[in-house]
């Protein structure tokens, strides 16, 4: 992610998106980018689809990573995303909750929102549609604009890339301009 | 240059007492123990009688005229507003190694002395800490610190400096080298622990002082009481005929806390516990320690004992997270009856104080980080916290999970980065431009799921063409793999990535072995 879009310490982001459309794939360069930094992160798996190979192959350190994993269950995940922003120290918090985001209280994203503004974590939350309404400082919704196939032939044997784009729903601060396009290999 | 320091804690059962409680330290207080008094002794099955007797009191107390022997009753005419407490041997055991250990701190060689009594060697701390009235202010110090009230002598010898200790009127008292004999002279000879007989025996001679007894010829007194009587004779001059038994700490520390009610409630029982742990941890503060384990021992009501290792994720001494990993191993692993005993073990280590790099990015802090690692575990359970380390194997999703433990360095981190080529720059072109090499730091994710999904495949050929009714619009593969064909949990597979008509791009995989498809999860 370009620094535009980049999670931001203190605030809450969220990655909005169908199936195949990129968004876990952000959410692995934010986790390699803040790893990479020798900072320490969290990843709240609500239905624990999060997989160390490909988080290997983006070069993150699994050592720095945190991983809970939440079995189906988005009350725990988000209990357990509440305890860890109340942590000093993690630079980012991910919450992927998957395909099924549930409703959020007001006061539940209000509360949310304090704790990382006072822990001054990052809280990059990802799912099928937004949770925490204008509790969030930015929210981007991606979208998938091509796919590469590769093969020696005619017939492709692999899957050689995939090509996202954002569209910024929600900044608090100016996030216009064209929305950047992202190729992720496979 | 005084050879020994003497701490010595008077009424030591009585500041045990006040060590757990210490509101109690300015009232009157006795220390209680049911004696047994059989009227009808030689009568089988004869009445007895339980008379609570003092055997201890403290400072408050005695100006009251309670003294240890007097019963409960007679205490109590003596001073009304008297306070009593049972005497519990945990409370004493605990304060007499917690005294141990403050002194401890301050000389490397001690020797215990009895309850509240600790002898120490102080031959080189001037070069470490000063004068003798120095050394002795810290061991002043170091006692309070734990709860304990001293008197501190320092003197040639450990019997000088315990009559310096005994009969100064102050916290410290210095008996300079060559005036032992002098000083000792006017102490009575009650202060020397001889036997009751010796002592009557001197008194009829008309010795009443350790001066008149140390002018007492030494060959006499041989020959009329032997060698007790040369004992005595030298302990009246000061001297120490007996060897310096040096203690050691043992290796676990233990505080203790007897309760008069039973306890079936978590909440109440956890305050009980931060009492108990907080004992614990000053003393070992006062000794610059650490703990990296807690035992925890619960006496039930039922008379069975509930016993719990909580084994603490990183060395501390700081009494809430012990409390928060105390207490979330207790909801996970409840006694099954009443608690009316508490007992807590501390294994001690030493740890050396690092600092961190200068360009370090932050980390959480151990003490925070445990804490949330210990709620997390309650909630969803230590098999689904960690860290995912990669199995050496070529099977799909083979992983196993670490407890998580950052590394402290941040340079281990970015050579890690470095040797994957994983490397991103935030202000990379490759975010912006629509044509950028694909690194391998910008890799498609996949979603996996868990455990992969049995589906209903047609194929054309060996092609996919459609899973579960839904079209395949493009497909690439197979992507053929095996192992462990050597052993009985071999595997083999083929793996296709298609895209299905709803515009969802997964990944398939067909057993070879059994002819099975599988939805291994989904790109995105």
């Amino acid at each position: 992610m370009g620094d535009r879009l980049a999670p931001v310490r203190g605030e809450i982001t969220e990655i909005v998106g169908g199936l195949s459309s990129g968004r876990t794939s952000h959410l692995l360069a934010c986790l390699g980018e803040v790893v990479g930094r020798g900072e320490t992160a969290a990843l709240v798996d609500t239905e624990e689809i999060f997989d160390p190979g490909s988080a290997a192959e983006a070069g993150i350190d699994l050592r720095r990573l945190l991983w809970v994993r939440c079995g189906s269950n988005r009350e725990v995940a988000l209990r357990a995303a509440d305890m860890l922003v109340r942590c000093p120290g993690f630079a980012l918090v991910a919450l992927d909750l998957g395909e099924r985001v549930p409703r959020l209280p007001t006061t539940m994203a209000f509360r949310l929102k304090f704790a990382v503004r006072r822990t001054d974590v990052a809280l990059l939350i990802v799912g099928r549609r937004r949770l925490t309404g204008s509790s969030a400082a930015l929210a981007v919704e991606t979208f998938r604009e091509g796919i590469e196939w590769a093969g020696p032939g005619p017939t492709p044997t692999r899957l050689a890339r995939v090509r996202t784009t954002t569209r910024v729903l929600r900044a608090r601060r100016g996030a216009s301009g064209r929305p950047p396009s992202s190729w992720w290999s496979a | 240059m005084s050879r020994f320091a003497c701490v010595l804690v008077e009424h030591f059962d009585a500041a045990a007492i006040e060590r757990c409680e210490p509101a109690l330290r300015e009232r009157p207080l006795a220390i209680l123990n049911p004696r047994v008094d059989r009227p009808n002794v030689g009568r089988e099955g004869g009445p007895t009688a339980r008379i609570m007797t003092t055997i201890e009191a403290n400072t408050a107390a005695r100006e009251h005229g309670v003294r240890p022997g007097m019963t409960e009753t007679e205490a109590r005419a003596r001073c009304p507003m008297l306070l009593t407490r049972p005497w519990v041997e945990e409370y004493v055991a605990s304060a007499r190694h917690a005294l141990l250990e403050a002194a401890l701190a301050v000389s490397p060689r001690i020797e215990d002395g009895g309850a509240g009594l600790a002898y120490v060697d102080t031959i080189g701390l001037e070069r470490l800490i000063g004068d003798p009235a120095a050394i002795g202010r810290r061991l002043v110090h170091q006692v309070r610190a734990i709860g304990l009230i001293p008197r501190v002598g320092l003197a040639a010898s450990r019997t000088a400096a315990r009559m310096a200790a005994v009969n100064g009127s102050g916290a410290v008292t210095i008996i300079p080298p060559g005036r032992e004999r002098a000083t000792l002279a006017k102490v009575s000879i009650a202060t020397l622990d001889l036997a009751p007989e010796l002592i009557a025996t001197l008194g009829r001679w008309g010795v009443r002082t350790l001066g008149e007894l140390a002018a007492l010829p030494r060959e006499g007194l041989a020959a009329r009481l032997g060698p007790p009587g040369l004992r005595a004779h030298d302990l009246a001059l000061g001297l120490d005929r007996d060897p310096f038994r040096p203690w050691t700490p043992p290796p676990f520390w233990e505080e203790a806390q007897g309760l008069e009610w039973e306890i079936d409630s978590l909440g109440v029982l956890a305050g009980v516990l931060e009492t108990v742990l907080e004992r614990l941890c000053r003393r070992l503060a006062a000794v610059s320690l650490v703990a990296d384990s807690l035992e925890i021992r619960l006496g039930l009501a039922s008379g069975g004992h509930h016993a719990r290792a909580v084994s603490l994720a990183y060395p501390m001494s700081e009494v809430k997270p012990m409390l928060t990993l105390a207490v979330l191993d207790l909801e996970a692993h409840p006694p099954p009856a009443a608690v009316t005993r508490v007992t807590i073990s501390a294994h001690p280590i030493r740890t050396q104080a690092g600092q961190g790099g200068l360009w370090q990015p932050p980390a959480p802090a151990p003490r925070d980080l445990v804490t949330v690692l210990a709620r997390l575990a309650a909630l969803v359970g230590a098999d689904n916290l960690g860290s995912p380390v990669l199995v050496d194997s070529h099977r799909s999703d083979a992983f196993t999970m670490l407890a998580f433990s950052p590394p402290s360095d941040a340079a281990a981190s970015l050579d890690h980065r470095a040797s994957a080529g994983g490397i991103i720059s935030s202000h990379s072109p490759r975010a912006e431009g629509p044509e950028p090499p694909a690194g391998p730091g910008r890799r498609l994710a996949l979603r996996r799921m868990r455990p992969a999904r049995r589906v209903e495949v047609e194929t054309v050929g060996e092609r996919p063409v459609r899973v579960e009714a839904r079209l395949v619009v493009a497909s690439a593969g197979p992507w053929r793999a095996s192992g462990e064909w050597w052993d009985r949990e071999a595997w083999a597979r083929d793996e296709w990535d298609v895209v299905l008509g709803d515009g969802a791009l997964c990944r398939l995989a067909r057993d070879r072995l059994v002819g099975h498809w599988y939805l291994d999860g989904f790109y995105d």
